[in-house]
């Protein structure tokens, strides 16, 4: 089938090309992109302002009308946690730690207006890059956004690459450590290193790495690398995790 | 050292859930939709605001219409097929668009009493140079478009998408677009040609 010729290459006149060239041009507000990773809690510095608003229940919004604030601000506000939360494996952990105050923020409802529900039926259902396991170990509290630095890094890193591959090297260097080789997971760890130098998981593998090195007694290269991955992600989740490595 | 020892420290508030041991399978997991969700704003902010303007969301609620869009896309981060997010977005994009215009359109009745603006002069170097003006024409001719043609017109034009791609992305066969594509384009040249009647200069 011939594909069809556009408009403004088949003899368009003046006006037509004007208001095309109208529509194609058109580019977003410069911080758009800003405020959707903030409303996503994807945003570098919303570490702590998820952590603030998971210990601020989300009563205080609800009181407030809609109509009194602007959307941007109510989803800033509101669904930085309900956002996150949609993932459905976060949402199978809050399910099963029910209390605590990360269940009490992310059991408001998400402020989306309903009109937007029906236009996914028709989609597709396959997986995302990863299956959820069941919750029966316990998630950090806030489904917290990647800290600036790397955040910035794996912006740039390179999205053709699946991340259902990454992911996989990950696993298995998981796996390993799982089953007591360190020596196998630090190998894994290095292949996974050569092959992703740009990785979008980065720091998961050098939280297993440290993990690794604990278990296979370099308890001392296991503390200068947990010292290296705090001095450089300060407010990451996986931070907690490798406080708990350091007080080993 | 355990979550208790932690919440004496202070460094753990009280009813904070425990930390996990090891890094598990299901904090990678989470991590990993995070990335992705990330690469979905990265990849496709422009696109969605440019779809969502294009398909009569107004200047002023475009920001607020894109976090929308994405907050969809979070909550149905596992519904998306690898490879079907751009249409995904279209999708979540053209619908909220059409609320706007549905919205903006019962808004222009109940202002229509307004006398209609005089359009003149329009093939003017100022005129044709004039973004802001061919804008608001370009709103003023997509919004009279029916709503199936206008989606397909703005992936062509706009877009640049081959048939192919619009096919994928509306979910309709090609035969389809084409003949959509026609009657779309028919549409736009005549609404041009009457807007500007006497100017069809090349």
């Amino acid at each position: 089938m011939k594909e069809p010729m556009r408009l403004r290459d088949e003899g368009a006149t003046a006006l037509e090309r004007a208001l095309l060239d109208a529509g194609s041009a058109y580019r977003g507000s410069p911080s758009a992109r800003a405020k959707t990773l903030g409303t996503l809690g994807l945003a570098g510095s919303a570490g702590l302002f998820a952590a603030a608003t998971a210990r601020a229940p989300l009563a205080s919004a609800g009181k407030l009308s809609l109509g009194k604030l602007s959307l941007t601000k109510f989803l800033a506000g509101a669904a930085i946690c309900g956002a996150v939360a949609a993932v459905p494996g976060y949402r199978a952990w809050n399910a099963h730690h029910g209390s605590g105050y990360a269940g009490r923020a992310v059991t408001s409802p998400i402020p989306v207006p309903p009109r937007t529900e029906p236009i996914v039926t028709q989609l597709g259902t396959g997986t995302a890059v990863a299956e959820a396991p069941a919750p029966s170990v316990a998630a950090p509290a806030v489904a917290a956004p990647l800290p600036g630095p790397v955040a910035h890094r794996r912006a740039a890193g390179d999205a053709t690459v699946p991340l259902s591959r990454e992911l996989a090297s990950i696993d298995a260097a998981r796996t390993a450590l799982a089953r007591g080789d360190a020596a196998g997971a630090i190998a894994r760890l290095n292949r996974y290193a050569r092959a992703y130098p740009r990785g979008r998981l980065d720091m998961e593998a050098e939280v297993l790495r440290i993990d690794a090195l604990v278990e296979s007694g370099r308890t001392d290269q296991a503390r200068a690398r947990a010292r290296e991955f705090l001095r450089r992600h300060p407010n990451s989740v996986l931070g907690a995790h490798v406080r708990t490595r350091l007080g080993d | 050292m355990t979550s208790a020892v932690l919440i004496e420290t202070g460094a753990l508030e009280p009813g904070a859930p425990a930390i996990p041991d090891r890094l598990d399978r299901a904090t990678v997991a989470r991590r990993a939709r995070e990335v992705r969700l990330r690469e979905l704003v990265d990849q496709y902010v422009d696109f969605v605001a440019r779809v969502l303007r294009n398909s009569g969301t107004p200047e002023s609620e475009i920001d607020d219409e894109v976090q929308r869009t994405f907050i969809v896309a979070a909550r149905r981060l596992d519904d998306i097929r690898p490879g079907a997010e751009k249409s995904f977005l279209f999708r979540v994009a053209f619908n909220q668009a059409a609320h706007a215009r549905r919205t903006a359109a019962r808004r222009r009745e109940v202002a229509a009493d307004q006398a209609p603006e005089q359009v003149e002069h329009l093939a003017t170097p100022e005129a044709l140079t004039d973004q802001k003006r061919m804008r608001e024409l370009l709103d003023r001719i997509l919004d009279d478009m029916d709503e199936t043609l206008r989606a397909v017109f703005v992936l062509h034009e706009f877009e640049e998408m081959t048939a192919a791609e619009i096919a994928d992305v509306v979910g309709i066969p090609r035969g389809t677009v084409a003949s959509r594509l026609r009657r779309a384009r028919s549409e736009f040249r005549a609404r041009v040609a009457a807007l500007g009647s006497g100017e069809t200069e090349r």
